[in-house]
């Protein structure tokens, strides 16, 4: 574990020192970034202007549906961001380097790209998502389900990026199977309710969109049911026990197409 | 004009090539511009209007304006700025074609692929969710409109790319841009719903004539009120982006100098 724990943490200083070469290109992405979450804040906003209730949920509560949504997205994409660079691994043939070194390949081509920029998004987002909670009275017992249920998410998060991996081998696309990920998740901005019938159904149990960010704030609100709890666990864990298969079936088929 | 349909024709093959990635991006583009509209209608489950529009009429523009951002955003510009950092774009410059034309004739074919598939999508869409549609008022107009959204988009597409004559940080400005654009464009919701002096402040930027102005004519008609500024507005960009690419292109290619090619 702390051998694993210090090669993520040298990985991690690598990609850090990597990201702050351009300093014009971060305060730019930064500047793209709050642009993006406050203009999805007033979009949110400007559909609750003139009524007070969307489909049983105040303003408040959709906010708070949107930060824990912004909260999720953005700690994959702190830790996930060298998914994005896999291709290139893969066409190149050097992910037969990775594979032959000694620790799991996951460290390197999962959590080996460290995104400096989001890890400073995270500060506001979280001092947000805590007044956005204290205005909409939430109780704090329900924190420690929204726990469980906030890690939950991460670990769905994990398993559909080891499956940008694992199809990333099998067909070699990954920029736009890793942006089709991105742009399913964007429908996890909103409350899931708010959406019509078989979308809802479709990005919450057959895709888990739905479980991995409309469950936590639901829990957090306290209207979420007991069974709607286990059954996120299980379909979590069916979705990455599913996408393991799939990665050492990958890796099975793979060739080595350079090198 | 024969060289510039041979990289026309090129392009298009290019894509059958790379059929899995097109599939793809086709995929992606559903998703992502039919976020906004699955939002919408859950919105319109509870309500009859929103603002000054009706349901009909406040659907009817996202779907037509998902057709219109998919005709004009597409574009293979972006990868123009890869090519000035990595000096591929002196293959280009040895050849007997302008810059300017090779990517109008590579866009071309790029939204010819798109808009076809755009409007299969569409009919799908309108079918299976049982969307009701406004009839397309105007179509002259808003031709007009639409192609003086394609130019300013061409314009504004080029002179991101241009970026990379002077800064290695070609991704970032892109990036920031398309963000702003997606809003302050019309693509998530008419911006005459905005507060009257937001909007009349919109109306002198270039970003509604990309997105909101062809579609809203395609829903509502001309609107007197503001047509002739509109329309001044719209071809005025269009105009002094496309001179403004040019000359950043002469200042650029002064610049430019590459080794170990």
């Amino acid at each position: 574990m702390k051998h694993n724990f210090t090669i993520f943490w040298l990985f991690a200083k690598n990609s850090m020192r990597t990201t702050t070469q351009g300093r014009i290109g971060i305060v730019v992405f930064s500047l793209g970034k709050i642009a993006r979450f406050a203009f999805m804040f007033f979009l949110l906003f400007f559909i609750f202007r003139g009524t007070r209730i969307l489909k049983g949920y105040t303003f408040q509560e959709a906010a708070l549906f949107y930060m824990i949504f912004n909260l999720i997205d953005t700690i994959s994409q702190v830790l996930f961001r060298e998914v994005y660079r896999f291709r290139s691994l893969v066409v190149s043939g050097s992910l037969d380097t990775i594979l032959l070194k000694p620790y799991h390949p996951f460290l390197r081509i999962l959590l080996g790209g460290v995104d400096v920029l989001d890890v400073v998004l995270l500060i506001p987002y979280s001092l947000i998502t805590i007044a956005v909670a204290i205005q909409g009275h939430v109780a704090l017992t329900h924190f420690v389900p929204f726990l469980i249920l906030f890690l939950n998410a991460l670990w769905i998060a994990t398993s559909f990026h080891i499956l940008v991996l694992a199809l990333g081998i099998l067909t070699t696309e990954v920029d736009h199977t890793i942006l089709i990920y991105r742009d399913m998740t964007s429908l996890g901005r909103f409350p899931m309710a708010i959406y019509k019938e078989p979308i809802k159904s479709f990005f919450t149990f057959v895709i888990p969109i739905g479980i991995m960010t409309s469950f936590p704030p639901q829990a957090l609100l306290g209207v979420l049911s007991p069974s709607g709890f286990f059954i996120s666990l299980a379909i979590s864990a069916l979705l990455f026990y599913s996408v393991m298969k799939l990665w050492n079936f990958s890796l099975k088929r793979y060739q080595s197409w350079g090198g | 004009m024969r060289r510039y349909f041979q990289v026309f024709t090129v392009t298009l093959k290019e894509y059958f090539a790379y059929r899995l990635n097109f599939v793809l991006w086709r995929f992606r583009m559903i998703l992502s511009t039919r976020v906004t509209l699955f939002l919408w209608m859950g919105v319109f489950d509870s309500r009859s209007a929103f603002g000054s529009y009706s349901k009909e009429r406040l659907l009817s523009y996202l779907l037509f304006s998902s057709l219109v951002t998919t005709f004009i955003s597409s574009s293979r510009i972006s990868n123009l700025a890869y090519e000035i950092q990595s000096g591929g774009i002196m293959n280009l410059l040895l050849k007997p074609l302008s810059i300017f034309g090779y990517y109008a004739a590579t866009d071309a074919a790029d939204k010819l692929m798109n808009i076809f598939f755009g409007i299969i999508e569409f009919i799908i869409i309108v079918f299976s969710f049982k969307i009701p549609l406004v009839p397309p008022q105007q179509v002259g107009w808003f031709l007009v409109f639409l192609c003086s959204g394609v130019c300013i988009s061409f314009s504004i597409n080029l002179m991101l790319s241009f970026i990379g004559f002077w800064t290695p940080d070609v991704w970032a400005p892109r990036f920031l841009f398309m963000m702003l654009v997606t809003f302050v464009s019309g693509a998530y919701f008419p911006l005459d719903l905005l507060p009257s002096i937001v909007y009349r402040i919109f109306l002198f930027t270039p970003f509604p004539y990309l997105y909101f102005m062809p579609t809203k004519i395609l829903v509502d008609g001309i609107q007197n009120t503001y047509f002739i500024q509109q329309l001044i507005c719209s071809l005025g960009w269009a105009i002094g982006l496309f001179f403004l690419a040019r000359f950043l292109w002469k200042k650029g290619i002064k610049n430019f100098s590459f080794w170990g090619r």
